[in-house]
């Protein structure tokens, strides 16, 4: 690690995640496997925001695993359903033929937020405060709660719940040691994605994702969809997968990709007031 | 002539004994009666409407072979990770066969226009999935022979019916299977395949019923066992589907009812 990482690590992390990217130099010494940089996670359970994730491919999963992924997704939730909360108030900007679709999300959210914040308080964490946001990233988006900002509500809406599908993807490698958990978190990213699905057909795209299409959002949008282009999975590329069955776009749909806590926390900070 | 005239069924897990299910079609065979306690009922009802339109019987792809009627085909669960793939291998195959059906019968049925490039996505997608799974198993890989009674191709509601069973359950199942994997790689690919199931079956759902909340009717989706998804899944495949050395353990999911 370099110095400024190495001293902003002493001060604010948790020891024992220290002691885990120590390990983590040892293993690179060793000639352990390539991972994208490391990023420092702040002390758990005292600020919502983590800025990146400790490589998952090399540690083995831990409660410390568990509760911060529980916290991070609490955030994504959060926002979501204040997203949806203020979306759906009288005066907004949803049609009333599709008010049902969003009061339904809403709803949804809400309970993601109660059920995790339950889980958690039962481990002994202390659920992270709910940040304040603003959804117009400091005027780089309309505001999308006013009545005549259906298609900039819409286009925060694709894009937070793709967001939400690949973010959980990216987490549930670490919840392997806890089943209850893992099984809720899969449950969640599920019911995200039927979600993703259904707001993609409002703004007239498909429900599933094709290459690193962002499918008519803002340029800012692009780091959701950048990677869905992949077609190796396993190891193996599949594009011949696609012959007969609607090419390499079918194949890229076919997967959706995850992302890394690093990647979600740089999609989402702009919208944290 | 020492023959029961009737007999009962519990669970559909009861069909999957040799005796019971050769008793079963006996009894089909003379005319007796099979009386289906109600947790059998359950799992046929959660099929949803398969019976749209002017339903009627159709075997295809079985010859009219019924569903478990066939050969026995085992998964291990022995074999960890592989026996998970392998469920996953079973079901995929079941959905490509279905969506290939589906598209290839566009030219009789009363789907619109936009219902036919939703599906021939959705088949797409189901082709790929299945022949991904076929490679990464090799040897461990097997065929199996679906079977759709009462399905009618030709029928939008019997079609979006079905393929809203089909993508419900595969979701639950996926969801259910991820507890039981080790490599946290498989669970990452089951992972990238799951939403795209829980985005299908969101699309099949508002076509079904648009302007609803149908497309996600829980805030947390199922999380099924391998043994309820299995019950759900015999009655579309012709070979009987067995576990060996089945997990004695389920972790629940949220809606408790895997």
């Amino acid at each position: 690690m370099d110095n400024t990482i190495a001293t902003y690590a002493a001060s604010h992390i948790d020891p024992e995640v220290l002691g885990r990217i120590n390990e983590r130099n040892v293993e690179i010494a060793n000639g352990g496997p390539a991972t994208s940089k490391l990023t420092a996670a702040l002390a758990l359970g005292s600020i919502p925001i983590a800025l990146g994730a400790l490589a998952n491919d090399v540690f083995a999963q831990t409660p410390s695993d568990v509760m911060d992924v529980l916290q991070f997704a609490l955030l994504l939730e959060h926002l979501e359903a204040e997203f949806y909360t203020r979306g759906t108030q009288s005066g907004g900007p949803i049609p009333s033929s599709e008010s049902v679709v969003f009061a339904t999300i809403r709803d949804h959210e809400n309970a993601h937020v109660a059920a995790l914040t339950q889980v958690i308080q039962a481990k002994g964490g202390t659920p992270g405060a709910k940040p304040a946001f603003d959804f117009t990233a400091k005027g780089a988006v309309p505001n999308p709660f006013a009545s005549g900002n259906y298609q900039v509500f819409l286009a925060l809406s694709q894009a937070f719940e793709d967001t939400g599908v690949r973010a959980y993807k990216g987490q549930v490698g670490r919840l392997m040691s806890d089943k209850q958990v893992l099984s809720a978190a899969l449950s969640i990213h599920s019911v995200e994605a039927r979600h993703a699905s259904m707001v993609r057909y409002l703004r007239g795209q498909k429900g599933w994702i094709t290459g690193d299409d962002r499918g008519g959002l803002p340029a800012f949008a692009q780091p959701i969809y950048n990677g869905e282009e992949n077609v190796t999975q396993a190891g193996v590329n599949l594009s011949t997968l696609g012959n007969g069955n609607g090419g390499v776009a079918s194949v890229t749909e076919a997967f959706d990709e995850p992302l890394t806590k690093e990647q979600v926390t740089a999609i989402v900070t702009p919208f944290l007031a | 002539m020492g023959e029961r005239d009737q007999m009962l069924i519990s669970s559909t897990s009861d069909l999957w004994e040799p005796k019971s299910r050769r008793n079963f079609l006996k009894l089909m065979a003379i005319g007796g009666s099979v009386v289906f306690l109600p947790g059998v009922v359950t799992a046929c009802a959660s099929l949803g409407n398969i019976h749209g339109g002017n339903a009627r019987p159709d075997h295809a792809g079985s010859g009219g072979a019924g569903p478990g009627s066939g050969g026995t085909v085992t998964i291990d669960f022995a074999k960890g990770d592989v026996a998970v793939l392998q469920f996953a291998y079973a079901l995929e195959q079941l959905e490509a066969d279905f969506y290939t059906r589906v598209v290839g019968a566009f030219g009789g049925s009363d789907l619109t226009a936009a219902d036919r490039g939703v599906l021939a996505d959705i088949k797409n997608h189901e082709v790929i999935h299945r022949d991904f799974l076929k490679t990464a198993l090799g040897s461990n890989g097997f065929s199996l022979t679906p079977t759709y009674p009462n399905v009618n191709f030709s029928s939008r509601a019997s079609v979006l019916g079905t393929a809203r069973a089909f993508e419900d359950l595969g979701v639950a199942a996926y969801n259910g299977a991820g507890q039981y994997l080790t490599d946290a790689a498989n669970l990452t690919v089951a992972g990238k395949i799951v939403s795209v199931e829980a985005r299908h079956a969101a699309a099949i759902r508002r076509m079904i019923s648009p302007h609803t909340g149908d497309f996600a009717p829980n805030a947390f989706d199922n999380v099924f066992s391998p043994a309820k998804v299995a019950g759900v899944a015999q009655g579309f495949i012709v070979d009987h589907l067995a576990f060996a050395n089945a997990p004695s353990t389920f972790v629940q999911g949220p809606n408790n009812n895997g």
